[in-house]
């Protein structure tokens, strides 16, 4: 993938947890945490995080609750939830409301974890780019749709010289359209025609 | 009774004794009478009594001569001569007889002209020094005569006769018989109406008891044999007959009053009854004041009471009184009786045995219907009492027939009612085993649910301290490794510094440089973090655990020695984040308060489902956590002289509180307000029957709005007393 820095953040209403997850992950992550989670959603708007852990018990707020939070905001991090006990509600509130992308419970494995979190960023990653990439493919969209028209209008204005621009254009356009596609192709794996 | 006749008298001797005594009667139709038309009798008056017997022979002009042997000279205070002729040519043995015992006064007089030959005395002033039947010899000297000085209070009535001697004695033994005869009827009348009187206790009998009574002693009266009784005293023997004759009026009146129930049927006549009385009461006090005349007089007037009662009794009788009839004809022959005597002493009817014999026989019969009426008085009275008793009788059977009915059909419908209600008992012990059934499960699901939230509970708190003891001893673990190189690095670059090998300087530098690539300080404080957490974490394992070893007993019932701090800290403890997460908690217990016997891990159960509920209710109420609280406060609650006497826990919360009638159901068991399936709606129950175990008293406070308090009292007892109580 990348060399990029996974950032990471965790929210957990007891210190200790918090402590102890950072020496635990620091020397491989950007390790933020968090016992509040209004302080946590202020960091994820100031500071960019691929994956972000939220306990599932806290006074205030529950995990799954804080998830849905911050899921309208930050739609493509990726959310794992860690629970010292899980009770099926929780699960259940976990992955339909708060589109949690892994559960662990506590004691963590670290390893585990540690790959929990990479999958997580890669999966974060992931969606960034998919939507980075739905953005082009809409930018192109709306360029050709402008193309068109100005087209038409040529045609409209009925000039001499209209044919020939006209028949410029649609080249022009057919060789945008056929690197696009051959660019999805690519990406979404299949070849091209 | 009371009337005699106005002049009867005496005389009347004989007539009884034929009457009661037929045969004899029969036996004896001559009686050894000389024929007394021989005897001629004439009589002058002397108004003044100066008259003396030397003075007889010149009151010859005033001589009349009587036509009757039974002459009559009526009633007065005269003294009247009479003389007697006739006797002469009579035998020796004849006797002058003068059959009336009730004159007073008596003297014959032998005369010869102013010269007085021989006199005899007799009469009832005498008492019982003369004989009942005055006889007298007759003069030996036929030229002689024969004179009657005669003085009487009651009609003078002088029915002379001659009669042999021997027959006198004849008569009189007669004449005892025949009074002892009707004084055996009377007596026996009296003895055995005497007997009902007293048998039936009417007061009709008595007053009957008291007119036989005076009747007879009247007739006795008329007889002379009433000197037998009072002749030895000389006013008696004087006044006898008039008393008895009024005390007769007034039994007669009295009894009257009674046998026709007077103020019952014709209440008006009780005047003249009153009246009749008072006549009879002035007789008595005149005899008593020594006014014969006048005593006697009165008795005749209330005479007029005869005919007075036949009118009441017909009245009475009209009315419908049925003792009325009886007591008119028993009065009717009484009348007729006397009526008969008074024409007999009058001479209308001839002077015989048989109409002598009139008025005993009329007064007997009078006697016997007077008793068999009031036989049938009371037998009437018996009758209508057997009537009354049997219609009470009737009633009674037939209420007892009724009740009977009614007792069989409430029976059967208590039977039936009965086999009902043992049925419905049955239904009901049998719903009452499946309910049993069912509340044991239910209280296991309870305290499954219990259980499940403490497991929870229990994991959450467990796995905190569990994971960061885990992970900080991995972490640890690498930071100590990263430290040991740091250390290794900079012991082998000393190392080369002391032996001054080549390449120390660069030794040294590279241990420098691995030390800050590292960052020795970052690590040396955070392996003092990690330690530190390490010890945080297992110290509170090491609370939970503590806890948890008094949840150990969670379904126990041994007793034990408990301190309700701990109690209370472990169920808040195990509760954790259950609780904690969701309200702020604050605790404030007493120092050291005394230990309590208990069933520890059930106190556990009951203050663990008290604080969820107090926290269940602030979350209802306040969205924020920070406006949610519950208060847990341990007291100790001490006598006056400072011995602890209780525990008192409260639980305070400042949730949504609750109105009353949830209040008071909160205990009942099934009572919920919580969804359908969020609650068994047993909690508080069990909560209550564990507390009664305990002896405690629970209390709830509560305002809608407000919050909740409870309030549980545990009393400290010594251990044996609390043992028995719990066990």
């Amino acid at each position: 993938m990348t060399d990029e820095i996974i950032r990471v953040l965790y929210l957990d209403d007891e210190e200790p947890n918090l402590f102890s997850f950072k020496a635990a992950f620091r020397r491989e992550f950007e390790v933020h945490t968090c016992d509040e989670p209004h302080k946590a959603v202020r960091l994820l708007d100031e500071h960019e995080f691929h994956v972000v852990l939220s306990d599932q018990r806290m006074p205030r707020i529950s995990g799954v609750e804080f998830f849905e939070l911050i899921m309208p905001d930050h739609p493509d991090i990726s959310r794992i939830l860690v629970t010292g006990y899980a009770d099926t509600d929780a699960v259940v509130d976990a992955i339909n409301k708060g589109q949690v992308y892994r559960f662990v419970s506590k004691p963590w494995n670290e390893e585990e974890l540690r790959g929990v979190i990479r999958a997580g960023y890669e999966l974060n990653r992931s969606r960034v780019r998919n939507a980075a990439q739905g953005t082009e493919v809409l930018a192109t969209l709306q360029a050709l749709g402008a193309e068109v028209n100005r087209l038409s209008e040529v045609l409209n204005s009925g000039g001499a010289d209209a044919a020939d621009e006209v028949v410029s254009g649609l080249e022009t356009m057919k060789m945008k359209i056929e690197k696009e596609h051959t660019r999805y192709a690519r990406f979404f794996g299949y070849s091209s025609p | 009774m009371q009337c005699h006749p106005p002049y009867g008298r005496g005389l009347m001797l004989h007539r009884v004794l034929f009457l009661f005594l037929l045969p004899l009667l029969a036996g004896c139709g001559e009686t050894g009478v000389v024929p007394v038309d021989a005897l001629r009798l004439e009589a002058f008056e002397d108004a003044a009594s100066v008259v003396r017997p030397e003075q007889v022979h010149l009151q010859l002009a005033q001589l009349e001569p009587l036509e009757s042997d039974h002459p009559n000279l009526g009633s007065s205070s005269s003294t009247w001569w009479v003389r007697v002729s006739g006797w002469q040519g009579a035998p020796r043995n004849a006797r002058i007889v003068l059959d009336n015992p009730t004159l007073d006064h008596i003297d014959a007089f032998f005369l010869d002209g102013p010269r007085v030959l021989g006199n005899v005395t007799s009469g009832a002033a005498l008492g019982l020094e003369k004989d009942l039947i005055p006889t007298f010899e007759i003069p030996i000297n036929e030229g002689h005569e024969l004179w009657f000085r005669v003085r009487s209070s009651k009609p003078v009535l002088l029915p002379f006769s001659l009669i042999r001697v021997d027959k006198v004695e004849l008569l009189r033994s007669r004449r005892d018989l025949a009074v002892a005869l009707y004084t055996g009827m009377v007596l026996a009348i009296l003895i055995y109406n005497l007997f009902l009187a007293f048998s039936t206790g009417q007061r009709a009998y008595f007053s009957y008891i008291f007119v036989v009574l005076t009747v007879g002693l009247v007739q006795w009266g008329f007889n002379g044999y009433d000197r037998l009784i009072w002749g030895d005293v000389p006013w008696l023997a004087l006044n006898g007959l008039t008393l008895t004759g009024a005390f007769s009026g007034l039994a007669a009146l009295i009894f009257a009053r009674h046998f026709l129930e007077v103020r019952r049927y014709t209440p008006k006549w009780n005047r003249l009854i009153q009246v009749l009385l008072a006549v009879y009461g002035a007789a008595l006090l005149a005899a008593i004041l020594g006014r014969p005349m006048v005593a006697y007089n009165l008795v005749n007037l209330g005479a007029l009471s005869a005919p007075a009662m036949l009118v009441l009794s017909i009245i009475s009788w009209r009315r419908g009184n049925p003792s009325a009839p009886w007591y008119f004809v028993a009065w009717l022959i009484f009348l007729i009786a006397v009526t008969m005597q008074a024409l007999r002493d009058f001479g209308v009817m001839p002077s015989t045995q048989m109409t002598a014999a009139f008025m005993p026989i009329g007064t007997v019969l009078e006697m016997l219907l007077l008793s068999f009426a009031l036989g049938n008085r009371i037998n009437q009275l018996k009758r209508s009492s057997d009537e009354a008793n049997a219609k009470a009788l009737a009633a009674s059977l037939e209420n007892e027939r009724i009740v009977k009915e009614q007792n069989a059909e409430l029976e059967a419908r208590v039977r039936r009612r009965t086999e009902a209600l043992a049925e419905a008992n049955r239904d009901l012990s049998s719903t009452l085993d499946r309910l049993k059934g069912a509340q044991d499960q239910l209280i296991q699901t309870e305290k499954l649910a219990s259980l499940g939230q403490m497991t929870a509970g229990i994991a959450h708190e467990l796995n905190n301290p569990i994971n960061y003891v885990q992970s900080n001893a991995t972490s640890l673990s690498r930071d100590l490794e990263e430290l040991i190189e740091i250390i290794e690095a900079h012991s082998s670059a000393l190392a080369a510094l002391a032996e001054g090998a080549p390449g120390a300087g660069d030794m040294v530098d590279r241990a420098r440089e691995r030390a800050r690539q590292l960052d020795l300080g970052f690590l040396m404080d955070e392996s003092r973090q990690l330690i530190k957490g390490i010890l945080e974490g297992a110290d509170r394992t090491a609370r939970i655990v503590r806890g948890l070893r008094i949840f150990g007993r969670m379904d126990g019932d041994d007793l034990v020695e408990a301190s309700l701090q701990d109690l209370l800290e472990a169920s808040i403890t195990v509760l954790g984040n259950r609780a904690r997460s969701k309200a702020r908690i604050e605790v404030e217990f007493d120092d050291e308060p005394p230990l309590l016997w208990c069933q520890s891990g059930k106190l556990s159960q009951v203050f663990m489902n008290i604080v969820v509920n107090a926290v269940q209710a602030t979350e209802s109420r306040w969205p924020e956590i920070e406006d949610r609280l519950v208060q847990v406060q341990l007291k100790t609650i001490s006598s006056g002289e400072g011995e602890p006497t209780a525990l008192e826990v409260r639980v305070r919360d400042n949730g949504t509180g609750m109105d009353d009638v949830t209040r008071q159901r909160i205990f009942d068991p099934f009572y919920t307000t919580k969804d359908v399936g969020k609650g068994t709606g047993l909690g508080l129950s069990i909560v209550k029957g564990i507390l009664d175990d305990h002896g405690a008293e629970v209390t709830v406070e509560s305002a809608l709005e407000v919050g909740t308090c409870f309030i549980l009292t545990f009393p400290l007892r010594v251990e044996g007393a609390e043992a028995s109580k719990v066990a």
